[in-house]
Order: C-alpha cells, then sequence, then structure tokens
C-alpha cells in the first residue's frame, strides 16, 4: 500500500489506504481478504455446479465451455445449466444486498425483506399478473418492483402510529406477510390449470426452468443501480450510528433511510420476481458475511457473494441430492435459515424496545 | 390476558349472547349446506335432512355437504377453543395455533405418518398430529422465552414464523419427494374442508371431546392466571399443573382440527378476541362464546371459498388467513401489545 513514513496518514486499525491520483478509500483489509475468498469459493461452486447434473461434465470441459472454446458438452453446460445458474448467481447477490441495506436501516439483524412483506408483495403481485393474462418476461419484474414496493408501503403505513416501534414493525410485518400469501393462493385458485402450475413452482422459489429471461431484468436493474449502489456503501455506515449522533454530523437521517429502504425492497423485488421467493437468503447473507469480516457495518460486497455462495450451493443441492426429483430451492434455503433466525432470537435478547 | 378494563356479563347478557350466537351458528350451517357451485334453496335442505328423499338436492346435501359441514363445525370449536386456553396459560393477545407453528408442527405430524408409517386413517395419524403439535409448541415457547424479555408478542410471532418456515420446508420436501401419495398430501399445504368423509367427522368427535374435557378441568384456572402467576398460586391454584393441562388440552385440540382439515391460521386468534369483546373477561362466558363463533368463522370462510371463484373452491384456511389479518393489525394497532 502506497504511503511514506514520514508522512504517515491517521487511519484506523485494520484499514489500508488506496490512493489514485487526487482520490483516496479506506479499505478494510480483513473484508477485501473475505470478499477474495467468498469470491474464489463462489468460482469453484459455480464450476461444481456446472460439472454435476443428470449428466457429468468434467471440469476442463466446462472451463472451456466457459472460455467460448469449441466442446461437445456445449449444449448441457452452455444452454441448460449456465442460464439456470446466472440466474441463481444474480438472485442471490440481489437477496444479499437488499438483506443488508435493511438490517442496516432497522438495525436489527431480524429484519428482511422475507419478515416485512417485500418478497410476499412481490410474490402475490406476481401471480396476480400470470392469473390475468400478463406473462411477458419484459413486463413481469416491474409488476414484481411495484407489488413489493406496495407491501412495504403498507407495512410502512399499519406500523406507523406516533413514531415507528420496532415490534409493531415486525408483528405487522408478519400479519401482512401472511394474506399476501393468501391472496396468492387465492389468485392460484382462480387461475387456470396451467398457469397455477407454473405460478406454483415458482411460489416455493426454483430455479427450475430459470434462464437468461429471467436474469436479464435482474441483471439490467444491477448495473442501473450500480451509481446508487456506490452512494448507499457510504450511507449506509451514517445509518449505524444512533439517530442524535448522525444528526449532529449532519446526516440528514430520514432521507438516507428511504433511500437505503427503497433501493433494498427494489432489489428484494426484483430477486424474487426472477427467482420466486427464496426464504431468508436476504436474512442469512449479510449476517454471514458480516460475522466473517467482522466488521462494525454490513459489508456490501460480502453480503452479495454470500447471497450468491448460498443460492448456488442450495440449488446444487436441491438439483442433486434426490434425484431425479428436484426440490425447489426455497425448501433448503428455509431449512438452514429458519434454524438461524431461532438461534437470533434467542440470542438478541428481545430488542422488541428498539426503533425501527 | 393483560387486559386494561375486565369486563363481566351478569347471567341474563350472558346467557342471551349465547343464544344470539347459537343461532348465527345455525345461520351459518343452513349456508354452508346450501351454498356452493350447486346452490340449493334452504327449504329443501330442511326437507332433505328431515324427511331424506331420493332427489340428487337431498343426494348432495346429505352425502357431501353435511359431512363438510359437520367437519367445520368440529374445527372450528377446537382452534377457536385452543386458540383461549393458549392465550390464557401463555397470558399473550396473539397466541394462536397457527401463527405459533403448532398447526404446521401437527401437520408435519400426519405428513410423516402417512409417507413413512403408512397410516392413512385419521385416528391412526391422529397421534402423530399430537406429538408434532406438542413439539413445536414446546419449541417455540422455548426459543421465545430464551431472550432476556422473556416470551413477547414479538419473539413469539417471529419464533412461530421461523418455526412455520422450517416445518412447511419440511413438509414441502416430503411432499415433492413421496409422489404417489401427492394426492393424500394436498391439504396438508393449506387446511381446507372440501371433500371430507362422514368417516373423518365420525373419527374426530372422540379426540376433540378429550381435547374440551381437559380443557374443562382446568378453565377456572384461567380467570386467576390472568391475574398473574403469583396471584394464582396466591390463590390456592397449582399454576404448573394448570399449565399442563391447558397445553395438552390446546395441543390435542389442535392436533384433531389439523388432521381433520390440515392447517387453518387465525380462527385460533380473532374468536377469542371477538369474543372477550362479548361477554368480558369471564372464562365462564369467553371459553362457550369462543365455541360458538368458531364454528362460525370457519364456515362463512368455506362458504365464501367456494362462491367467490365459482366452479373453483378457495381453501378455507385462505380465507381465514384473508379474514383474519385485519384483524391482527388492528389488535397490533390499538392495543399495548408491544409494549413489553
Amino acid at each position: 500500500m502506497p504511503h511514506s513514513p514520514t508522512r504517515r496518514p491517521v487511519r484506523p486499525t485494520g484499514f489500508s489506504v488506496l490512493r489514485a491520483g487526487r482520490g483516496s478509500f479506506l479499505l478494510h483489509r480483513r473484508a477485501a481478504l473475505v470478499a477474495a475468498l467468498l469470491g474464489a469459493v463462489l468460482a469453484v461452486t459455480a464450476v461444481v455446479y456446472l460439472c454435476v447434473g443428470e449428466s457429468f461434465v468434467s471440469p476442463t470441459e466446462v472451463v472451456r465451455v466457459l472460455a467460448g472454446r469449441p466442446s461437445p458438452d456445449e449444449f448441457v453446460v452452455g444452454t441448460l445449466r449456465m442460464p439456470r445458474l446466472v440466474a441463481g448467481l444474480l438472485a442471490g447477490a440481489a437477496f444479499g444486498i437488499a438483506g443488508a441495506f435493511i438490517q442496516a436501516v432497522a438495525r436489527n439483524p431480524l429484519a428482511s425483506p422475507d419478515v416485512i412483506g417485500v418478497t410476499h408483495g412481490a410474490g402475490a403481485a406476481t401471480v396476480a399478473a400470470m392469473t390475468f393474462g400478463v406473462t411477458a418476461h419484459t413486463a413481469l419484474p416491474y409488476v414484481s418492483i411495484l407489488g413489493g414496493l406496495a407491501a412495504a408501503a403498507l407495512v410502512y403505513v399499519f406500523a406507523w402510529r406516533r413514531g415507528l416501534h420496532a415490534g409493531r414493525f415486525v408483528l405487522i410485518g408478519i400479519g401482512i406477510s401472511v394474506a399476501l400469501g393468501s391472496l396468492t393462493q387465492l389468485f392460484l385458485t382462480k387461475g387456470d390449470y396451467l398457469v397455477a402450475q407454473q405460478a406454483k413452482v415458482w411460489l416455493t422459489g426454483s430455479l427450475n426452468g430459470r434462464g437468461y429471461d429471467h436474469a436479464a431484468p435482474l441483471a439490467w436493474t444491477l448495473l442501473v443501480l450500480t451509481p446508487a449502489l456506490l452512494w448507499a456503501a457510504r450511507a449506509q455506515r451514517t445509518v449505524s450510528f444512533d439517530d442524535d449522533t448522525a444528526t449532529a454530523l449532519g446526516v440528514r437521517l430520514g432521507r438516507v433511510r428511504l433511500g437505503l429502504t427503497v433501493l433494498g425492497v427494489v432489489l428484494a423485488s426484483v430477486a424474487t420476481g426472477a427467482a420466486g421467493p427464496v426464504d431468508f437468503v436476504a436474512l442469512l447473507a449479510p449476517q454471514i458475511a458480516r460475522r466473517l469480516t467482522r466488521t462494525a457495518q454490513i459489508p456490501l460486497a460480502g453480503s452479495a457473494l454470500t447471497g450468491a455462495l448460498i443460492v448456488t450451493a442450495a440449488d446444487l443441492l436441491a438439483r442433486r441430492l434426490f434425484s431425479p426429483i428436484e426440490l425447489p430451492v426455497g425448501v433448503f434455503t428455509a431449512a438452514v435459515g429458519a434454524p438461524y433466525l431461532m438461534w437470533l432470537i434467542v440470542r438478541t435478547r428481545s430488542r422488541s424496545g428498539g426503533t425501527a | 390476558m393483560p387486559s386494561a378494563t375486565r369486563r363481566r356479563v351478569g347471567p341474563t347478557a350472558g346467557g342471551a349472547l349465547l343464544l344470539v350466537l347459537a343461532g348465527l351458528l345455525v345461520v351459518a350451517v343452513l349456508l354452508s349446506l346450501a351454498a356452493g357451485s350447486r346452490p340449493i334453496a334452504p327449504s329443501v335442505v330442511v326437507d332433505a335432512l328431515i324427511h331424506g328423499g331420493g332427489s340428487d338436492d337431498a343426494h348432495v346435501v346429505r352425502s357431501l355437504r353435511v359431512p363438510r359441514t359437520l367437519v367445520g363445525v368440529m374445527v372450528g370449536v377446537a382452534l377457536a377453543v385452543a386458540g383461549t386456553v393458549m392465550q390464557g396459560i401463555t397470558r399473550n393477545p396473539i397466541a394462536e395455533p397457527g401463527i405459533l407453528g403448532v398447526s404446521q408442527g401437527a401437520s408435519v405430524g400426519v405428513v410423516c405418518a402417512i409417507a413413512f408409517f403408512g397410516v392413512h386413517s385419521l385416528s391412526g395419524y391422529v397421534w402423530f398430529a399430537f406429538a408434532g403439535a406438542g413439539i413445536a409448541a414446546v419449541a417455540v415457547y422455548i426459543i421465545a422465552s430464551g431472550g432476556r424479555g422473556g416470551a413477547t408478542p414479538v419473539t413469539l410471532a417471529l419464533a412461530g414464523t421461523a418455526m412455520n418456515a422450517l416445518l412447511a420446508s419440511v413438509v414441502s420436501g416430503i411432499t415433492t419427494t413421496d409422489a404417489e401419495a401427492l394426492d393424500e398430501f394436498r391439504f396438508w399445504h393449506v387446511g381446507s374442508i372440501s371433500g371430507r368423509s362422514a368417516e373423518i367427522a365420525g373419527q374426530t368427535w372422540p379426540f376433540l371431546l378429550a381435547g374440551l374435557l381437559l380443557v374443562a378441568s382446568m378453565a377456572r384456572g384461567l380467570d386467576a392466571l390472568a391475574l398473574g402467576e403469583d396471584v394464582a398460586k396466591g390463590l390456592g391454584h397449582n399454576v404448573p399443573l394448570l399449565r399442563t393441562l391447558g397445553g395438552l388440552g390446546a395441543t390435542v385440540l389442535t392436533g384433531v382440527a389439523v388432521a381433520a382439515a390440515g392447517p387453518i391460521a387465525f380462527t385460533g386468534l380473532a374468536v377469542p378476541h371477538i369474543a372477550r369483546a362479548l361477554v368480558g373477561t369471564d372464562h365462564r362466558w369467553v371459553l362457550p362464546a369462543a365455541a360458538l363463533l368458531g364454528p362460525v368463522m370457519i364456515l362463512v370462510a368455506d362458504v365464501l371459498g367456494r362462491v367467490v371463484f365459482p366452479a373453483s373452491e378457495v381453501p378455507v384456511a385462505v380465507m381465514t388467513a384473508l379474514l383474519g389479518v385485519p384483524f391482527l393489525i388492528a389488535l397490533v394497532r390499538r392495543r399495548a401489545v408491544v409494549a413489553a
């Protein structure tokens, strides 16, 4: 790291200063290391994901296909497995980032897009649209975003009563989630049989049959939101102070919180639109990433990588564990995520008095 | 119940209210017998019940709708009383078999019984339902009381949500991998009382009766418990025994309801609160009122589910959730549920 011993900059322990021209940037060394390691593990998992299936493809062939060279396995790897992998990676990353934002704003590890009704809102809106004949892949992502935002707004409005109380927020969120889940069932009953069948698989969060059609809106959203994400990565740090400190430092808390929440809700909704409500990824990923990096804030890159890793690994298990039967990936993430949520409840010492 | 006011009703007013509720139940039963994809006039329904007869309508009423309605009534009684008792012994306004994951526990028990033990009759798998419900209830309560604040409504609801998600994933794991029995499993994802035979109704009532007797044996203690554990002890009640009996009763009632109809949420939450709003906090009145209101809610939800999208039917659990959630929201907003 370039710094001269004569004018040694003051910097927090554990950080390195990166300089490029006039710009400088604090880099948390452990976070960077963890991100690099997560990236490596993710790459290995992705290759394994492409190798394993009904027929086994050797890793060298997979690498050849990835490099774009001709290979006899191009159809299996490039056409069948690759789109599904991309959809899973992007959805996992989006869930991870969304969870990081929502948990940072709520300052509560229990808050996640699943718990506050966002994924169910996106799900209900999507199934409703499918039932009423909107099945174009170009339109559905917008429907999911609208549904997610509407659900979040609904929870917010109902939970607001002379201030926002964390406990009330969670209870209302659970209630709205159940109601939206029931609405989804209602639309499923109304829809014609084939649509219902399709929607039902989608509902448990399945990557079966997901492809570039589904991944494309997600990729666009992530690309368009990149400037916003860079802003959010900085802003996220300020909301982790308590209200008084943040206000005294000149942070417009209301705006920052609103911005982060909207970003989180949009990401979670689009990811839900692409992969279905894959439960608990948004809850798990930021917490795991934070424990790995041991930072005070939730690391964004780490959360995104962890989210992608969870979804890919879970889908790999879901595909192969009971083959030839494929389980929805949501079944696996719930089986891991739900016990973790229980453990959090026992550990967090009931912070129902906190603010949301 | 941590209620602000302790209202009581006199015997005359209470009796009159119970009569009105019984009248409501009769109307709901007639509605459930008459409505459906083949609407039948109430006079024909009554005629078919009393005189029998060989017409198509009479056949539909007797062989399809009567068992369905009977199961609905029993499930409603079981869930409403279970909810009342759970709210009483945990002293927690949102305790309810559905939200706390107890129903989902029972359905895991039933699904395991069908998939792994080859048990296919209600009187056989109801025991698995009891076991599942009991284990889930104890686990959720232990998890929720793990935090320093004890089992507050928020921790209970969160622990219940987590338990529901976990058990739902177990159920869907088993049902997806065991495709042969998939048809038999349809009910265990979403509760429904459609297509229930008279046989199921006949096997349900002994367990319902057992659960109700268990609850009756400790019902007097519920009023004392509402005043606090110490007061109840001071009044000469054996608090651990009360809680055990009540917990057993609620488990049996939930288990039999789930075995008959699958997991149905929010009936056990909404009904006790409505009953308390009507007859006050005295459990001698609340329990019968809840037992009359529970079936009304289930049957009305079922009838709504039959008529909302004609030709196909919405499962009753979907409709009870839609009816019950606004109630939960009102409860959370209006009362100091989260002040703990």
